[in-house]
């Protein structure tokens, strides 16, 4: 009942501004509505009805209004309508092609706005009628496919974009959509790619491609064979991915750039000084107006092509100029705005940008480092839900690429060095980093710079458990890879430790607040064996023999925390309880780090009391343990180098499912707010006309 | 000039040929050329240098002399100046061949007038000239010459110069048509230089080779449009515009001259070989190559044929001429960023490609100049790069490398950043596909960048140092898949796990052993025990075995890159690279210069090439590595890279050693086999090098520009300073050649044996080098014609450099001079100086 006042007051605005007199489409709507055949009195109905302005308010709140036994009756011609709106896809005239379009739209939302709890078939019964909606929706995607690849009106292809959104979008559970069986088995992923493999219209349309093909990709993507899956994961062609790379990477960057405007904006001025001095009262403040609104639906379609994709990978490493060079359209693009009915399209300057401006500052870039950059601004504030779910699958595909080999090859190749100025968080015992300063490293250390920022910067109350488990895995998943392929990477190692010490030393302290809603000893678990790897398979991949010593000295400094945790852990587990086999597995864990502290602490003693040096340097506990090697035994623990390979499921399909619902709400909240704004479309076509 | 001194001497072989001889000399003076006035070059239009230096190899050699083919050949060239004659017979040998032949020299004449229109009144004083220049008996010396078998290509470049006579130097033009390509190839410079410099017959001379080679081959193609263009650019730019080179660079980049296909049959007779040498076949693919070697018939003919050439020629430059759209496709200097970047543009655009991919590596060079910072520089290259990528495979080669392939790969991530001050220059490798003739041999196939993990186990990881020992992994996957999409990516980390077979048994492979075994659990194993001792000291005995690096440093990119020996540096980007399986697989690297000027270094090379191959040939070891050069215009080129070299103050800065005990670290203790040949391999070369330095006067010798390679051999880098141009004029380096106390040391001290033979091979190499000076002097005396060079700035050049090759002095007294030379660089203190000073400046260690 609210829901038909709004839209009565929303009919009433938009109908205020224009004559109160009944334009003629919607006393055509009117007689589609009737029981008759509207073309019973007049054979050129149909023709005529294309040929007017689409008022898509109106025939949506009509469908909207028809009730049930309604329905049946004028259900023929709904039919009808739908299948005359097909053939005038077809039509030279381009003005009925994008009513059509416009009116298909309308069809399909209001339809399911009308029949919320109906099912799947009684729409499509609605629509088209069981026994022709196959062919119907046959020759919709046909009709479709080739607009979208053929030569015509750029804003053509656009909308035909803009109908296979709202048609992807029109449920809130892309799965229960069940009119999209039809175009899985029509296929329009073809005309996807081609999109995306084309400059000029990866410019113009990619955006909208890259986040429909995101959408059904997870359509019924766990119950049953998807072909959209099947087929991207083969995709092989470069041009394809690499422009399916450019649109993710365009997003992204413009991302980017929004938060670091509104970050400069905010820095400026009394007022951020102010903040600074009061302190974190007005951070969280300041952090909303930092949150720009993140975008989940062109992540999901990054994830889905590195985890579907194994060809993809290397376009993550495509490195190119910050303004791509190849993006450069042959023809120059209409100056006319061509996304008028756009979702939220990045703005398209970059993209169509000829010049390429030899601006000294510009830093070359890649997806992975954009993505890096993305992924920091995401992860400084999870509290949000939609940034939780933003961080989360961030995380995400980072496991993904962790895991491969190819991305892992580059991200440590010695070759490849950038800086990547990651976003940090503005904390009260830090100051910000001055980023201009950030060597030119391989990538696999801003990963890890990115893994340690998290780490440090996330133990609070509200502990987001899931994202450490996976910060942690992916500090592992690299470490394997350096292990096997003995990469001495020179990194600064020592900041890792003592960001996990401290983890474990939080994790200590907030026990009882903690265990009521997480099982930390797998946390520790991870963590200790962290420490593990680096202890018994230091050899393969520190840098300089001195880490190695560093990593000893860093042990023993903090013993304090792997003995309490060794106690808690003893306690836990010889008590009977769900946590007794979790906590036992850290105990077993520890023995070594165990046996380093017992080892050196009595050396360090007695060379101070030997010296009669009350606090030693560490210099001097550096020379401890590097004249006590070899005393000392360690006991081989196996499996530290394996780890569980990611998969979607069953673990992580109920987030997806959360995520696509999301996201198919934000794509339709935007397409039907654009849609409605057919003004420049029509100016077009009434000059090509 | 060094004809100045031969007039005395022309006259002797005259002796037998008394009348005519005196005609000739004293009709000269009233010579002139058509197109310049007499009081240019008149005066030397009495020598006829030649002859002289006939007669001293019809003395010293044993002349082999084919009677019948020296008669023939020698019958066209008078038949020629007969025709021309006009009724004056100044010749008197009545010869019974000559009627018989008169309608063979016809063509000759067509051609003639086609070229220059001057030449085409026949009774004009061009004709006059010959006319009266001629004479039979000097001729015929010339002839026995000319088809002995000792007439070699340097020989008739050296009468094509020297030679005044229009008849000789068509007989040359000709005759160079018998000499194998690649042995042509070498002075090509040279003939393009005197093409554009010199006067209208020596161009007539030359151009029906220039351009049937161009019919054969676009790599030769191109590279006479670039030389051209280059070696007109010192010219005035009026005259420039209309001067033969610039009409012959426009005629070669209109790409007319492709090889003419219905005309293929006819070809062979355009072929000019006296001696039947069958010169290699450029592959069975142009039309028009040797095949028709038939020594019978081929002088009529040929000139007809060389005719129609010119016909079709002359239009041609007049229809690009009047062409504003083949000009503008000319422009070379426009190369914008990378528009049109499509190296295959189909078969109507043979030398598209090519240039395309040649233009867009010379727009990365300028681009990059205008970046701050070398890791800028260094990351925006290979970002280009990587662009680059996506349009090979094609039709493109690398000019300076030495057989037929196909670009494939430019493996972007690889490429560095040259130190420069200004510029940029950069080192690119480049990943080829060696094919049978890279013209008719079809464009690989793209492979997808990601093709190469279908392909790539384990053991090819890129980065995967210390193969050796790598031990057997411990890795094992968890067996944990769904059923869900995984399946479409398997080669993951976690698939790692290939047994590699084990080298180094050392007790760190107890572990993996172990590891291996008991994936299991860990409490139904015994416990396996390690001790903390071992493992520390794994990794300082692993560290300290990898093979000495050079530390990454943002600054000087390049040290590391270059430091990697070869051929791991091929095996790893072989590995990375998707082409990487096919047996033609073969990387190539090259210096890409942008913004400076490669002339020098082009003749340069050639002196070192030539006094490498006149040491060879004496069989003295002096060891020198000349390395290619390509000069694109006279402010481009590209560099052939020496392998496995460091400058020495890439190695100074690195180690922080001396020489010597860099020699130590790198080769071992003095005594050891390593060290030895390293020591001999540096004394060889620094005596080759010093005698390049003195002889060149190549200045500007500071450690950066001084190699040392994995061999233990000094190459001599840069010569952008010698002949008669030293740096700044600060008047620094004045020793022969620089000789450090450092250098010395490595060759054992002044006193050792080492050091002696050092001097005997420098003695030797000269003595060697006095032999053969002329086919040194003439390499670098045809570039100065027209040349703004520094090198050649002054009037002294080539006096100066012929006297340092002491032709007067004894074996005894030369090596006094060696002894002085060498004492006296070695207690240079400018040398010194200048060390600092480079130091001081440039920060050059």
């Amino acid at each position: 009942m609210s829901q038909m006042e709004k839209k009565a007051g929303l009919l009433r605005r938009t109908s205020s501004s224009k004559k109160p007199l009944k334009e003629k489409v919607v006393l055509m709507y009117d007689e589609i509505f009737s029981k008759e055949d509207p073309a019973k009195n007049n054979p050129r109905f149909w023709d005529e009805l294309f040929l007017m302005k689409v008022n898509l308010e109106y025939l949506e709140s009509k469908l909207e209004s028809v009730d049930g036994e309604e329905v049946q009756r004028i259900q023929d011609n709904i039919n009808s309508l739908f299948h005359h709106c097909i053939q005038a896809l077809g039509e030279e005239h381009q003005i009925k092609v994008v009513n059509a379009l416009q009116t298909l739209c309308a069809l399909f939302r209001g339809v399911h706005q009308k029949n919320k709890s109906a099912s799947g078939f009684d729409i499509i019964n609605v629509l088209m009628g069981f026994d022709k909606a196959e062919q119907r929706m046959k020759d919709l995607m046909e009709r479709l496919d080739s607009l979208l690849c053929g030569d015509g009106s750029e804003s053509l292809k656009s909308l035909c974009l803009k109908l296979l959104l709202c048609l992807v979008t029109v449920t809130d559970n892309i799965s229960q959509n069940t009119i999209l069986e039809y175009v899985m088995i029509n296929s329009i992923f073809e005309a996807i790619l081609q999109i995306l493999s084309d400059v000029s219209s990866r410019g113009q349309h990619g955006y909208d491609a890259v986040v429909l093909l995101a959408l059904l990709v997870n359509y019924r993507k766990y119950e049953s064979v998807n072909p959209y899956i099947v087929k991207l994961s083969i995709v092989d062609d470069e041009p394809t991915l690499d422009g399916m790379g450019m649109v993710v990477h365009q997003a992204l960057t413009e991302y980017n750039r929004q938060y670091k405007d509104k970050e400069e904006e905010n820095q400026g001025g009394f007022f951020s000084t102010l903040t600074s001095m009061v302190g974190s009262m007005f951070i969280a403040d300041a952090d909303e107006k930092l949150s720009v609104q993140t975008n989940e639906a062109i992540l999901l379609a990054l994830y889905e092509a590195v985890h579907l994709n194994r060809n993809f990978i290397t376009v993550l490493a495509q490195s190119h100029p910050e303004i791509d060079i190849a993006a450069t359209p042959a023809t120059p693009t209409p100056t006319t705005p061509t996304t008028p009915l756009g979702t939220t399209p990045p703005s398209l300057d970059m993209m169509s940008n000829p010049e390429l401006p030899l601006d000294p500052n510009l830093q070359t870039s890649n997806l992975l480092i954009t993505f890096l950059k993305y992924a920091s601004i995401v992860m400084q504030d999870t509290k949000d839900e939609h940034r939780l779910n933003s961080a989360r699958l961030c995380l995400i595909i980072l496991t993904c690429i962790a895991e491969d080999q190819y991305a892992d090859a580059f991200l440590h190749d010695d070759n490849i060095n950038f800086r990547v100025n990651l976003h940090k968080m503005p904390m009260r015992h830090r100051k910000k980093a001055v980023d201009k300063n950030i060597p030119s490293r391989p990538l696999v250390c801003a990963v890890l710079d990115l893994m340690v920022e998290f780490i440090v910067t996330h133990m609070m109350k509200d502990f987001p458990m899931d994202l450490y488990l996976r910060c942690v895995q992916i500090i592992h998943k690299l470490l394997c890879y350096q292990k096997k392929c003995r990469i001495r990477l020179h990194y600064t190692w020592r900041e890792l430790w003592s960001a996990l010490i401290n983890l474990l030393k939080f994790l200590l302290s907030n026990e009882t607040t903690l265990l009521a809603k997480h099982n930390i000893f797998h946390l520790a678990l991870l963590v200790v064996n962290l420490f593990n790897m680096f202890i018994t398979y230091g050899d393969t991949f520190l840098p300089t023999s001195n880490s190695y010593d560093e990593l000893y000295y860093e042990i023993v400094r903090m013993h304090q925390v792997f003995d309490n945790l060794n106690c808690m852990v003893l306690r836990v587990s010889t008590n009977t309880g769900q946590w007794k086999e979790a906590a036992s597995k850290v105990t077993h864990a520890l023995v070594n780090v165990r046996a380093i502290i017992n080892h050196f602490n009595p050396k360090i003693e007695s060379y101070a009391a030997v010296n009669h040096i009350s606090q030693l340097s560490e210099e001097q506990v550096l020379e401890v343990v590097r004249s006590n090697y070899d005393t000392l035994t360690l006991k081989l623990q196996d499996g530290l180098d394996q780890f569980e390979r990611y998969s979607e499921q069953p673990k992580e399909a109920a987030f997806f499912k959360e995520l696509v619902r999301s996201i198919s709400l934000n794509v339709r909240k935007n397409v039907s707010l654009n849609t409605l704004s057919q003004d420049v479309l029509l100016k077009e076509f009434s000059t090509i006309s | 000039m060094m004809e100045e001194t031969e007039p005395e001497l022309s006259p002797a072989p005259s002796e037998q040929n008394s009348p005519s001889s005196s005609l000739s000399t004293s009709s000269s003076p009233s010579l002139s050329l058509p197109s310049t006035p007499c009081s240019t070059c008149g005066p030397h239009h009495t020598i006829i240098p030649p002859l002289v230096v006939i007669n001293e190899g019809g003395a010293e050699l044993n002349l082999v002399i084919d009677a019948e083919v020296a008669q023939r050949a020698c019958h066209e060239v008078l038949q020629k100046v007969k025709l021309h004659g006009d009724g004056h017979h100044l010749h008197n040998r009545p010869d019974p061949e000559t009627p018989a032949l008169t309608t063979a020299v016809k063509p000759l004449k067509i051609q003639e007038e086609e070229d220059n229109p001057e030449g085409s009144a026949p009774g004009s004083v061009k004709s006059a000239r010959r006319r009266q220049r001629h004479n039979p008996s000097k001729q015929s010396w010339l002839l026995r010459l000319f088809e002995s078998k000792l007439f070699d290509v340097s020989m008739a470049i050296s009468y094509l110069h020297n030679s005044k006579e229009p008849g000789v130097q068509a007989y040359i033009g000709n005759r160079l048509f018998s000499f194998p390509n690649e042995e042509v190839d070498f002075y090509l410079p040279q003939l393009l230089n005197m093409y554009i410099h010199m006067d209208e017959d020596v161009g007539d001379a030359i151009k029906p080779y220039v351009v049937h080679r161009c019919r054969q081959s676009i790599s030769f193609s191109l590279q006479c449009a670039w030389l051209l263009g280059a070696y007109s650019s010192d010219m005035h730019i009026s005259t420039q515009r209309h001067s033969l080179g610039t009409k012959l660079r426009k005629l070669i980049l209109s790409d007319e001259l492709r090889p003419a296909v219905p005309r293929a049959r006819r070809d062979p007779l355009t072929l000019m070989s006296f001696c039947p040498v069958i010169s290699p076949a450029t592959g069975p693919g142009p039309p028009g190559g040797d095949h028709g070697l038939s020594p019978s018939k081929r002088t009529h003919q040929r000139s007809k044929s060389d005719a129609t050439v010119s016909i079709s020629l002359s239009s041609n430059l007049k229809r690009t001429a009047s062409n504003p759209k083949v000009e503008s496709s000319q422009d070379e200097d426009s190369s914008s960023s990378s528009d049109g970047l499509e190296f295959e543009t189909g078969p109507p655009v043979r030398l598209a490609p090519q240039r395309e991919f040649i233009k867009s590596l010379m727009g990365i060079g300028k681009r990059l100049a205008t970046l701050p910072t070398k890791e800028q520089k260094t990351q925006r290259l290979i970002s280009e790069l990587s662009l680059l990528n996506h349009k090979l495979p094609a039709r493109v080669w690398l000019p300076t490398a030495a057989f037929d392939h196909h670009v494939v790969r430019v493996p972007h991530t690889q490429a560095v950043v040259l130190n420069s001050k200004d510029k940029a220059p950069y080192l690119i490798y480049v990943e080829v596909l060696e094919c049978e003739n890279f013209e008719t041999s079809s464009v690989p196939i793209r492979i997808p960048e990601n093709r190469i993990r279908s392909t790539r186990s384990v053991e090819n990881l890129p980065d995967c140092g210390m193969m050796a020992e790598q031990r057997a992994g411990s890795f094992s996957v968890v067996p944990n898949y769904d059923n869900d999409d995984e399946a479409w990516s398997v080669d993951d980390i976690g698939d790692l796990q290939v047994e590699l077979p084990e080298v180094h048994t050392n007790s760190c492979d107890n572990i993996s052993q172990f590891s291996v075994d008991s994936i299991t659990s860990l409490e139904s194993k015994e416990p396996v025990f390690i001790a903390a001792g071992d493992i520390r000291r794994r990794l300082s005995e692993q560290l300290a075995q990898a093979p000495t690096t050079f530390k990454r440093d943002p600054e000087d990119p390049s040290a590391v890159a270059l430091k990697e020996p070869w051929e791991e540096k091929v095996r790893r980007i072989r590995e990375g690279s998707p082409y990487g399986h096919l047996p033609q697989w073969r990387l190539l690297s090259v210096i890409v210069k942008c913004g400076d000027d490669l002339r020098q270094e082009l003749l340069a090379f050639q002196v070192l090439q030539q006094l490498k191959s006149i040491w060879e040939q004496e069989r003295v070891p002096l060891w020198i590595k000349p390395y290619e050069i390509l000069v694109l215009s006279s402010d481009s080129g590209m560099i052939e890279p020496v392998m496995n070299a460091v400058s020495l103050h890439q190695v100074k800065k690195q180690s922080q050693l001396s020489l010597l005990d860099y020699f130590l670290q790198e080769h071992g203790a003095p005594t050891t086999e390593a060290f030895l040949s390293a020591q001999r391999n540096f004394v060889q070369s620094c005596a080759g090098y010093s005698l390049i330095c003195y002889l060149l006067q190549v200045k500007d010798r500071h450690n950066g520009n001084i190699l040392l390679d994995a061999e233990g051999h000094i190459i001599h880098i840069d010569f952008g300073f010698i002949l008669s141009s030293s740096p700044k004029n600060l008047g620094f380096e004045t020793s022969a050649f620089k000789l450090t106390t450092e250098f010395v040391d490595v060759m054992g001290g002044p006193d050792g044996d080492m050091f002696n033979y050092y001097k005997m091979l420098m003695l030797q190499g000269l003595i060697a080098a006095k032999k053969h000076m002329d086919r040194v002097l003439q390499i670098v005396e045809i570039m100065q014609q027209g040349s703004q060079l520094p090198c050649f700035h002054g009037s002294s050049t080539m006096r100066g450099l012929k006297e340092r090759f002491h032709m007067s002095l004894t074996e005894e007294q030369l090596q006094v001079l060696i002894n002085q030379l060498v004492d006296g660089s070695m207690r240079s203190l400018t040398t010194k100086l200048y060390d600092g000073f480079q130091y001081l400046t440039n920060g050059i260690m």
